[in-house]
């Protein structure tokens, strides 16, 4: 045994000094600097998205002002008169095959059906074939816009060749590289010249569909006249249109130069996500946002009951034995790969939600049956079972955070527990729960597998006009559309950017969620808790 | 108004069987919970277990297992129906005469195995939790036995919890844009580590830091009493009882680093590479390279190749792996953590 004197008195004082801090000073910075990790690391993740998208808005809006400039919004506002014209079309064949089913229903064979049906086809035809002028002439300028952009495209490219040339040194070679700058002006006056072939041509239309509906032929089946004559009113309100859109040509100015704040709405509000097309190119949020809330709202209609009503029953009314059973399973099924549900998805639910919506006496529901296998439904039963550990988790914890005496209370005053439960303990163990649930939604949100693989993946705004059918719509998702581009976009180019975009917007998306779990959970705390 | 009745009269039994009934729903949905999860799991274990197990010695799928992928090609001969691996078919071509122009329907990735995925999926989650852990466990350190309760810890908990939230896509864009694209590491290893190890850090920590807090303070007051110095109390008479507590809640960690798929998309992923990842010329060129990982490799077979019954085998069999893998890993960190809270009352 070591004499007292052999080894320093533990009180004193250590001199040993590393750049001006005791070892200590130094260890207690060292695990301090870990500490300040999680911000570096938060601060890190804003910066590097936002320097890899912020890029996108200036691209955006140069992208924007080719698209005027080249006279290809121009073209757009033609075609907006086409397209509507074409749904017009398509109502009236929808029309003729109720009229079809309902004669064939009554008795008729095909051939007699489609006897019974001719003038209604001739005026169908004629109808169709009334937008022809107009087609030809749009087609005719989208020609000509095409080219404009096609040679600024091309004459962009060679001034990066020469760039790059003389970056490198070669000047020789970099003059020898043709560079012909476009004269928009010059180049788009076919467009605005075509402007008075516009008008007759409207004027044409507008005569041929009044001529149309005066002769409108008597409606095949007594079921089809309040439709025709509500598709009398949309088309009179489309002539009545027609001169909106020629003044819209009228005032369309070239030389507009496209704000910064153009280029926002255009990501924010854009109604198309459109890329690598030959026509032009659109980074618009709104599919994927709604795609993202929609299938997100289906999870969180499945898992909040679920998940709430487990957390309920497990943490007031199980015995012992069956919370020691059922908490870790539950927990255990949090740990299932996301990729491995989303395969699941494709492999088995999908084909088996189609089978059960083909089932005769579920047609009440809403969207059923439905044919695509991968949609809203799919996904969000999938997601659901993602967040329902999550949403148990924390609401069980809410509801065992509850101070005895509440209960206690309860119970002494005669209360049953059942009421005990639902309206002292759960209204007490309320912001838990609630902050529980959004928890829930910001991990839905921000799942990427089972959208990817089960969410259908089509880019468009889904139809609402059908209410709650639109949930076995195919959707895409803004955490869908990063995964699925990402790997094959050109580093820099505006598509990349874009993507960086949606990445940020699910950043402060998810930030928000949490910010606002956390402050209903301190805002409404009990006291005592 | 009629008299209130006796607190204590007895409840009606129609009012009984109306609790009865709400608690029996608060039940169902419990149990409802509990069948999902429980099909999932089923669904994939009964049909992957076609691939993973066969019925002759030894009985484990072994060329699943531990080769490489291959593409199938299944063809007639002979009036049979063969399929073969990439490898066998070429050989059986150079064999046979007449097969030369047989007609083969080829799949991608359905023959072979699946080995370059696991040992990367390995090597990833070591990585990314080495990492993690000496980050994470440091900075609980901080936060339970140094910090004083002040507006920049409060921040720094903040920070914590948002991060916990950011989504795993989110965390691959920032993996891609910082050491994909800034450090110039490209696809590799080393990128999929950091990225996997940000991820889980908030895990890490509220982990380390919970299982610290349950150390008693006396411990600590009769070390300081004694004269040691901070770090001599955390070394000597708070980590070793915090340990057994903080390694079995990183588990969980784990669980989360293997099963996440987004994050290593396009920092860490490929989809198919001839060379294992410790067949590299040089030794750097380990870190640098990219690797094959399950949940990728799921991703790919079951969205790029079609759904059939010889694709089949395969998309269930990387599936089985990859879930037992996962579901071994939850599974014992669950059972650790419940048995460690249960034994240390102090």
């Amino acid at each position: 045994m070591p004499t007292p004197d052999s080894r320093p008195h533990l009180l004193a004082r250590r001199r040993l000094r590393f750049l001006g801090l005791t070892p200590d000073d130094a260890i207690r910075a060292f695990f301090g600097g870990n500490a300040v990790v999680a911000v570096i690391v938060l601060a890190l993740i804003t910066y590097f998205l936002v320097r890899e998208g912020a890029g996108f808005f200036g691209q955006n809006r140069r992208n924007l002002e080719v698209y005027r400039l080249a006279g290809l919004e121009f073209v757009d506002h033609l075609r907006a008169q086409e397209e509507a014209h074409t749904a017009l079309t398509r109502r009236l064949s929808e029309l003729r095959l109720q009229a079809f089913d309902r004669l064939s229903r009554g008795g008729a064979d095909a051939g007699a059906a489609d006897r019974a049906l001719g003038g209604f086809d001739a005026y169908a035809d004629r109808f169709g074939m009334a937008i022809d002028p107009l087609r030809a002439l749009g087609s005719e300028l989208a020609e000509i816009a095409s080219a404009i952009k096609t040679k600024f495209v091309v004459n962009e490219d060679r001034k990066e060749e020469r760039r790059q040339l003389s970056a490198e040194g070669r000047t020789a070679e970099a003059q020898r590289v043709e560079v012909a700058p476009v004269d928009f002006a010059a180049a788009a006056r076919p467009l605005l010249a075509a402007r008075d072939r516009h008008r007759e041509v409207n004027r044409a239309l507008a005569a041929e569909l009044m001529s149309l509906l005066s002769a409108a032929p008597a409606p095949p089946v007594p079921e089809l006249r309040e439709p025709l004559e509500l598709f009398g009113t949309e088309v009179r309100a489309y002539v009545s249109e027609l001169p909106a859109i020629e003044r819209r040509l009228e005032t369309w100015d070239q030389a507009r130069p496209v704000s910064f704040g153009e280029a926002l709405r255009a990501f924010l509000f854009g109604r198309q996500w459109l890329t690598a097309s030959f026509w032009q190119d659109w980074y618009g949020l709104l599919p994927l946002l709604t795609g993202s809330l929609l299938v997100a709202g289906v999870a969180l209609i499945l898992s909040v009951p679920l998940g709430v009503g487990a957390a309920i029953y497990v943490n007031q009314f199980a015995s012992q034995r069956e919370q020691r059973a059922v908490k870790p399973a539950i927990e255990f099924i949090s740990a299932f790969p996301s990729v491995v549900l989303g395969f699941f998805g494709i492999a088995v639910l999908g084909e088996v939600l189609r089978q059960v919506s083909h089932v005769p006496w579920l047609d009440w529901v809403p969207g059923f049956p439905f044919s695509e296998r991968l949609n809203v439904l799919t996904a969000g039963c999938l997601l659901a079972l993602i967040a329902v550990p999550t949403i148990f988790t924390l609401a069980e914890d809410a509801l065992n955070n509850v101070p005895r005496a509440l209960p206690e209370a309860s119970l002494a005053l005669g209360a049953s527990r059942l009421q005990t439960t639902l309206r002292i303990v759960f209204p007490a163990a309320l912001s838990g729960i609630i902050s529980a649930v959004l928890l829930g939604l910001g991990r839905v949100i921000g799942e990427t597998m089972v959208v990817l693989l089960c969410a259908g993946n089509r880019i468009a705004i889904p139809d609402f006009t059908q209410g709650l059918g639109v949930m076995v719509e195919p959707v895409h998702t803004m955490t869908g559309i990063i995964a699925q581009e990402m790997g094959e976009v050109v580093r820099g180019s505006l598509h990349y950017r874009a993507l960086f975009m949606v990445g940020l917007v699910l950043f402060l998306l998810s930030l928000g969620i949490n910010f606002l779990a956390q402050r209903i959970l301190r805002r409404y705390r009990l006291a005592s808790s | 108004m009629s008299a209130p009745s006796s607190p204590f009269a007895p409840r009606s039994r129609q009012r009984r069987l109306r609790e009865g009934l709400v608690i029996a729903v608060f039940r169902a949905a419990t149990y409802v919970v509990l069948l999902a999860g429980g099909g999932v799991f089923a669904d994939i274990l009964i049909k992957g277990s076609r691939t993973v197990f066969q019925a002759e010695a030894p009985f484990i799928n072994t060329t699943f297992l531990f080769s490489a992928p291959e593409s199938l090609h299944v063809f007639e001969w002979e009036g049979r129906r063969r399929e073969m691996g990439d490898r066998e078919f070429r050989a059986f071509r150079e064999r046979e005469p007449g097969a030369a122009d047989v007609r083969a329907e080829s799949f991608v990735y359905s023959a072979g195995g699946i080995w370059p995925c696991i040992a990367g999926t390995l090597l990833l989650v070591a990585g990314a939790m080495t990492l993690a852990l000496a980050v994470g466990v440091s900075s609980a350190v901080y936060l339970s036995e140094y910090a004083r309760d002040g507006r920049f810890i409060r921040f720094v908990r903040l920070a914590i919890l948002n991060l916990a939230g950011v989504p795993s896509i989110v965390f691959g864009l920032f993996g891609f844009g910082m050491f994909v694209i800034f450090f110039g590491w490209n696809v590799s290893l080393l990128a999929g580590w950091f990225t996997l190890a940000f991820m889980v850090l908030p895990v890490v920590i509220t982990a380390s830091e919970e299982a610290l807090k349950a150390v008693p303070q006396g411990l600590r007051a009769a070390a300081l009493a004694l004269g040691a110095t901070r770090w001599q109390t955390i070394r000597t008479a708070v980590l070793p009882y915090a340990l057994p507590g903080i390694l079995t809640s990183s588990i969980l960690g784990i669980a989360r680093v293997a099963g996440e798929t987004a994050p290593i998309m396009f920092t860490a992923a490929y989809v198919v590479r001839d060379r294992l990842p410790w067949e590299v010329e040089r030794a750097i060129d380990f870190l640098f390279q990219g690797v094959m990982a399950l949940p990728y490799h799921i991703y790919v077979v079951s969205s790029k190749i079609p759904q059939n019954e010889y694709t089949e085998r395969v998309q269930y069999g990387t599936a089985f792996v990859f879930l037992l893998l996962v579901a071994f890993v939850a599974a014992a960190s669950i059972f650790l953590r419940n048995r460690l809270r249960a034994r240390l009352r102090w």
